[in-house]
C-alpha cells in the first residue's frame, strides 16, 4: 500500500489508465470474438468495431476503456475520422473569419439560448399556441416511450404504411426507426449517411457525418448486398443509386418525419437545414408530417435564427449556409396541393427538464453542430462509437452521462484532456471543460469510485496535506524509483497499480536532489 | 391528455417557478452590427451573383428583351423537355409560359397537375419569394400557386428574379417574413442539393435539383 501512495505522488494522473490496463487485452480479445460470432444483415457482417462497441453499450455498465482502447487502436478508423473531422474543421476557422466579429456573435448566440432555457416555460407556451394557430398539433411527451407511443398513435390513426424520416438526433435518442419497423410500418431514413446506417445496422459516429467511421469499399459492398447489383465504389453512382431508390419511397410514403434544428416560439415554426433534400422531400410529399423536436431547441424570435444560423453552418462544416433551410409550422395552407395534410410536432422531454434544474443547464443550449467533436483530440483518435451512445465527443462525454445516468457513464467525463478546444470551437460557449470536471466531482461526492482507487486518492490527499509527510513520501519515492532505475537511468516497470504509465514508456530516474532541496541550497 | 400538463410542469419546477410569468420575458438585444454582414442596398444582384456562383448556382444577368431567347436556350442546352410552371403573374408579363410553349417544349402549370406527376418533370422555371445577397440564396414560400414540390423534385430549377426580390442580409430576410407573416413553408435554397456523405467527396444531386440556375433580370 506503502508503494502504491509513494507512485501516485510522482504520477498519479496515470492511476486511471494503469487501473484499466490490467484487463484490457483479454476484454478486447473476448470483445472481438462475440463480433465474429454474430452476422446480423444477412452475410454481410456489421463493422466489427461497430458491433463490439454496440455489445458494449447496450451492456448495463459501458466499458469506455475497452472500447477506446480498441478504436483507439484501429488505424483504418483513425484515419477515416480524421480524413472527414480535419476538412470540416479548418472549414469552420475559415467561414468563422468571414463574420465580423464571430467571437462576439458566439457570446449573443449563447446568450439567446441561455434565456430560451431560462425562460423555458413561457416559450413552450408561446409556440404551443402558435403551432395551434398555424392550424398543427403540439404533443408533449415526457420520454422515449412516450414519444414513440404518441408517433405511433398518430400513424396507426392515419392508416400509415410507409414513412420516410430525414435525419434527428433525437430519434437516435429514443430508438424510434426499430419501434416503427415492430410496429409493421416500412420506414426509411432518408439522409443518405443515416440510409447506410439503416442497411447496414449501424450506428451514426458523428453528429453531422453519421458514417465518417466508414469507408467507400465498405459502403459499395452493402450496397451491392442491399440492392443486388453489382460493386461500384464510385460515390457519385452510389449516391444516385440511392437517390433513385429513396425517390420511389418518398412518392409512397405516407408518413415523413424530421427532427428540427430551432423552434421560433413567436411564429411557432420549425427550422430544419440540411443540404441534401430529403427534410424537403419529408415536409412535402407525405399526407401526415411530425417533427420530433427536443424541448431545448427554442428561440424566442424569428431574428434570432439570423444569430444562429450564421454559426451553425460555419461550425459545422464550413459552409456559410447549408444548402436548404426551410420553416414550416402547421399543414398545407388552403388551395395548396402539396404539403402535409396534417402536422404534428412532438416536443420531448426525455431528462432535459433534470439538466435545466441542475448546474448543468447550460448544456442544453447545445445546437449540435458538431464542433466539438472535430476539435478534440481525444475525439479524432477513437472515433464515435467508442462514447456508447448517440451522442459522442465532448459534448457527448458531457451530456451522455446526463441523459443516462452517471454511473453508467462514469467513463466518459475522465475522457478528456480538459485542453478546451471544444469549448473554443462551440457556437454558443457551452464551457465543456468545467462541466467535465464538475462532472468529475459528482463521481466522488456520490461516492461512484471504486474502493481501492477512493482509498488510494485518500491516502495521496492526506501525503499532500502536511509539508512533513509530503517530504518523507517524495524522500521514499526518490529511493525507490531511482533504485529501479539503476543502471540503465530509466523506470522501466512500476508496480501493478501504475503499470499502465511504464507499459508503453520508459521514465527517467528522478534526480539526485529534488527542487525543494536545490532551492534551500541557493 | 395529461402529458401537456406534466412537461410543462415538470420545465416549470425546474426553473424554480411555481407560477406561470406575470410578464413576457425580454430577450437579448439583437446586436446589428456584428450580426449582419451586408450593410448596404447597393450592387445587390452582383453580390448575390457572385455569392450564388460560390454555391454553384448558375447565374446570368440578363435584360428583359432578351430573357425569353437567353432562357430558351439554357433548356435546349441541358436537354430539357417537359418543365413545369408556377402560377405566377410575373412570369405571364415576362411571357416566359408563351415562349416556353413557342419553343416545343411541353409546359405544364402547377394547377393543372399533381405532385406524383412532377416527377416525371425535367425542369422547374419559378418566380422566387426574395433572393439573400449576403448567402447568395433563393426563396421560396408555399402558396396554392407555388407548390413546394416545384423547387425541389424536378432535377433543374431555373428562378427568374427581379430587382425587387434582392433582400441584402439574412437579418433582412427574417424581418420581411415576420412582418409579411406565417405561410405554411418556407425554404432558403443555397445550391444544388449535395451530399459529403461517403468518404468527404462532395456529390451534387442528392434528393433535390443537380442543377440551379437564376436568371436575374437588369
Amino acid at each position: 500500500m506503502l508503494e502504491i501512495t509513494l507512485t501516485l505522488t510522482l504520477s498519479h494522473e496515470y492511476v486511471g489508465e494503469g487501473i484499466g490496463s490490467r484487463n484490457r487485452r483479454a476484454n478486447a480479445a473476448s470483445l472481438q470474438s462475440a463480433a465474429m460470432a454474430r452476422r446480423p444483415f444477412g452475410q454481410q457482417a456489421m463493422d466489427e468495431h461497430t458491433e463490439a462497441f454496440l455489445d458494449q453499450a447496450q451492456a448495463a455498465r459501458f466499458d469506455f476503456k475497452t472500447a477506446s482502447a480498441k478504436a483507439a487502436g484501429d488505424e483504418r478508423l483513425k484515419l477515416a475520422v480524421n480524413n472527414a473531422v480535419m476538412r470540416q474543421y479548418s472549414g469552420r476557422s475559415l467561414a468563422l473569419m468571414q463574420l465580423p466579429d464571430a467571437d462576439r456573435l458566439r457570446t449573443l448566440a449563447g446568450q439567446i439560448k441561455q434565456h430560451a432555457l431560462d425562460h423555458l416555460d413561457y416559450y413552450l407556451e408561446q409556440l404551443k399556441a402558435n403551432v395551434e394557430r398555424n392550424g398543427g398539433q403540439v404533443h408533449f411527451a415526457a420520454d422515449g416511450a412516450d414519444a414513440r407511443r404518441i408517433i405511433l398513435d398518430l400513424a396507426q390513426r392515419a392508416n400509415v404504411k410507409t414513412a420516410v424520416k430525414s435525419k434527428s438526433m433525437v430519434s437516435e435518442e429514443i430508438d424510434l426507426l426499430p419501434a416503427m419497423e415492430r410496429a409493421g410500418i416500412e420506414t426509411f431514413e432518408s439522409d443518405l449517411g443515416e440510409f447506410i446506417v439503416q442497411i447496414g445496422h449501424d450506428r451514426p459516429s458523428h453528429i453531422v457525418g453519421p458514417i465518417i467511421h466508414k469507408d467507400r469499399r465498405s459502403i459499395a459492398e452493402l450496397f451491392s448486398q442491399y440492392f443486388g447489383t453489382p460493386y461500384n465504389d464510385e460515390p457519385t453512382a452510389l449516391t444516385m443509386q440511392a437517390r433513385k431508390f429513396l425517390r420511389g419511397k418518398f412518392r409512397r410514403a405516407d408518413l415523413g418525419m424530421t427532427g428540427g434544428n430551432f423552434l421560433v416560439a413567436e411564429t411557432g415554426q420549425v427550422c430544419v437545414v440540411e443540404n441534401e433534400g430529403n427534410a424537403r422531400q419529408s415536409i412535402t410529399t407525405p399526407r401526415v408530417l411530425v417533427s420530433l423536436v427536443g424541448i431545448e431547441k427554442i428561440v424566442p424570435r424569428l431574428a434570432d435564427l439570423a444569430v444562429v444560423l450564421k454559426l451553425l453552418a460555419r461550425s459545422s462544416t464550413g459552409q456559410h449556409m447549408t444548402v436548404y433551410t426551410s420553416l414550416f409550422g402547421g399543414p398545407r395552407g388552403a388551395g395548396e396541393s402539396d404539403g402535409p395534410e396534417e402536422f404534428h410536432l412532438v416536443l420531448i422531454d426525455n431528462g432535459r427538464s433534470e439538466i435545466l434544474a441542475s448546474d448543468y443547464r447550460e448544456t442544453l443550449r447545445c445546437i449540435r453542430c458538431g464542433a466539438c467533436l472535430n476539435a478534440c483530440p481525444v475525439y479524432r483518435s477513437i472515433g464515435g462509437h467508442a462514447y456508447g451512445h448517440v451522442y459522442s465527443g465532448p459534448i457527448g462525454a458531457l451530456i451522455t452521462p446526463l441523459f443516462q445516468g452517471l454511473a453508467n457513464f462514469k467513463e466518459l467525463p475522465q475522457a478528456s484532456s480538459l485542453c478546451g478546444a471544444c469549448y473554443e470551437a462551440c457556437p454558443v460557449k457551452i464551457d465543456i471543460p468545467r462541466h467535465l470536471i464538475n462532472l468529475r466531482r459528482d463521481i466522488v461526492n456520490q461516492r461512484l469510485l471504486g474502493f481501492w482507487e477512493r482509498t488510494i486518492y485518500r491516502l495521496w490527499a492526506w501525503s499532500m496535506l502536511s509539508p512533513l509527510r509530503y517530504a518523507i513520501v517524495v524522500r521514499l519515492q526518490r529511493w525507490r524509483l531511482r533504485r529501479s532505475a539503476r543502471g540503465s537511468g530509466w523506470v522501466t516497470r512500476m508496480p501493478k497499480i501504475a503499470s499502465g504509465w511504464t507499459q508503453v514508456r520508459d521514465m527517467p530516474a528522478p534526480a539526485p536532489r529534488t527542487f525543494h532541496q536545490l532551492w534551500s541550497d541557493r | 391528455m395529461t402529458q401537456p400538463v406534466d412537461v410543462l410542469a415538470r420545465v416549470r419546477a425546474a426553473l424554480g417557478r411555481h407560477a406561470p410569468l406575470s410578464a413576457p420575458p425580454i430577450p437579448p438585444e439583437m446586436d446589428e452590427p456584428i450580426t449582419r454582414l451586408v450593410h448596404s442596398d447597393f450592387g445587390l444582384p452582383e453580390l448575390f451573383a457572385r455569392k450564388a456562383m460560390e454555391n454553384k448556382i448558375g447565374v446570368e444577368l440578363v435584360y428583359v428583351d432578351e430573357l425569353a431567347e437567353r432562357l430558351i436556350a439554357f433548356l435546349r442546352v441541358q436537354q430539357v423537355q417537359r418543365i413545369a410552371l408556377p402560377v405566377s403573374p410575373f412570369l405571364d408579363k415576362l411571357g416566359i409560359p408563351a415562349a416556353i410553349a413557342d419553343g416545343g417544349f411541353f409546359a405544364t402549370r402547377w394547377d393543372q397537375m399533381t405532385l406524383d406527376a412532377l416527377y416525371d418533370y425535367d425542369a422547374a422555371v419559378t418566380d422566387v419569394y426574395a433572393a439573400v445577397a449576403e448567402t447568395g440564396s433563393l426563396v421560396v414560400r408555399a402558396s396554392p400557386g407555388h407548390g413546394r414540390a416545384l423547387s425541389l423534385v424536378p432535377p433543374i430549377h431555373i428562378a427568374i428574379l427581379q430587382p425587387k426580390d434582392f433582400v441584402p442580409d439574412l437579418v433582412d430576410l427574417l424581418q420581411k417574413l415576420r412582418d409579411d407573416g406565417v405561410t405554411s413553408a418556407t425554404s432558403i435554397i443555397t445550391g444544388p442539393s449535395k451530399t459529403s456523405d461517403i468518404e468527404m467527396n462532395l456529390v451534387v444531386g442528392v434528393h433535390g435539383p443537380t442543377t440551379v440556375h437564376a436568371f436575374v433580370l437588369q
